[in-house]
């Protein structure tokens, strides 16, 4: 259901400001969204003003910066640092993204880093992607052969190979079906961007024997069609894929494909 | 304690561009087309009962409320038109890069302002 206002107890509120101690001359000051489930608050903006003359390049260099050297108690999560891992997908100036891979250089203005959009928040920056883990498994994203045996290696071909290219690379940060407002409003059902590439790139598998069954089982009003090509999916996607492109993939093989 | 986890904002602080306004105005104009053609039907079973209301009609289309409506039908007829081309295309696998949906989008905002201006001068016999 479309949705536009927040809940009650998700309206943001204005809270902390943490005024630089380094007299600086270089600040930015940066908005993060703040939420604590041990206290009963509503969740808040902490404005920090950060001393760029000692930050290195990225969004996540300035989150670091924060938590070692101004407010500790902010959460976030990371690993990798150079946009492999996934971990630090969050909404960064209005887009989603990885805040590893984010030049904060390219953002005009004050930095608001809230976190992936209309998710349940877990703490501060994290969101709950419980439901678009459920929705990954249910498209079944392993090879599924019966009639070889096991022992043996599967040939593809090149060609066949080179049709993976711009699918197998997605690393499942979940920055581009959290931009999608279909997903806002039907993420219950719509399988939403992520999960669509990563079952186009099962379909076209020239080495799964179970096409017909996966895009029957992906051709559904809501599971697949809630896509309207609004493209906020591809705007977002920080690896430079184009899961926009592989949903009409889909959509073509079933009008063209008889399933 | 799970109704307690706040919701994170979404269209309040997603920023827009032009594929994601182009989607929007293509719903909102379906819309007006629909309450527009309700009208056009309506008005056309009017003119059954007579001059009077077919003067009726003509003043109020005259006036300039009416003039304004004919406009806001125009473009929204032509903003639909040009923007149903561009889905076929993309319904065909065409046109999915990031650059061409901008290029796409924007032809189809400033085609449907210069499709109601050309409208507009063919109605007023300029052209």
């Amino acid at each position: 259901m479309v949705q536009i206002n927040l809940p009650k107890n998700s309206q943001v509120i204005k809270g902390k400001y943490f005024k630089d101690k380094t007299s600086s001359k270089n600040l930015r000051k940066v908005n993060i969204y703040r939420w604590d489930p041990s206290t009963g608050e509503k969740p808040r903006i902490d404005t920090y003003e950060v001393d760029m003359d000692n930050c290195p390049s990225k969004v996540l260099d300035i989150l670091n910066k924060i938590k070692n050297e101004i407010d500790p108690t902010i959460a976030y999560r990371r690993s990798c640092a150079h946009g492999v891992c996934g971990s630090c997908a969050m909404n960064i100036g209005g887009k989603n993204g990885l805040a590893c891979t984010t030049p904060h250089s390219e953002i005009d203005g004050d930095i608001d880093i809230y976190p992936l959009p209309h998710l349940k928040v877990k703490r501060d920056l994290i969101g709950d992607l419980d439901n678009l883990y459920k929705q990954y498994e249910s498209i079944e994203p392993w090879l599924k052969s019966n009639s070889k045996s096991e022992s043996k290696e599967i040939f593809q071909s090149k060609e066949d190979r080179a049709k993976l290219d711009g699918a197998y690379e997605c690393i499942m940060c979940a920055c581009c079906s959290t931009s999608c407002p279909s997903y806002w409003w039907n993420g219950d059902k719509y399988l939403g961007p992520a999960v669509l590439l990563q079952a186009y790139r099962w379909i076209i598998d020239s080495r799964d024997e179970e096409r017909q069954k996966r895009l029957k089982k992906v051709a559904d009003e809501l599971k697949l069609y809630r896509c309207h090509t609004i493209l906020n999916c591809t705007n977002a996607c920080p690896k430079g894929l184009n899961p926009a492109k592989a949903i009409a993939e889909i959509k073509k093989m079933l009008a063209t494909a008889n399933v | 304690m799970e109704n307690k986890e706040p919701l994170s904002p979404h269209i309040q602080i997603y920023r827009w561009h032009i594929s994601s306004l182009v989607s929007i105005s293509h719903r909102i104009t379906s819309i007006i087309n629909i309450i527009s053609i309700t009208l056009i039907c309506f008005w056309a079973s009017l003119l059954l009962l007579g001059e009077s209301q077919y003067i009726m009609i003509n003043s109020f289309l005259s006036s300039l409320i009416g003039k304004f409506i004919i406009l806001v039908i125009t473009w929204s007829f032509s903003f639909q038109a040009l923007s149903e081309i561009r889905h076929l295309i993309m319904d065909l696998g065409y046109g999915f890069e990031l650059k061409i949906t901008k290029i796409s989008g924007l032809l189809v905002i400033f085609g449907s302002i210069i499709l109601t201006v050309v409208f507009y001068l063919v109605g007023k016999n300029f052209i």
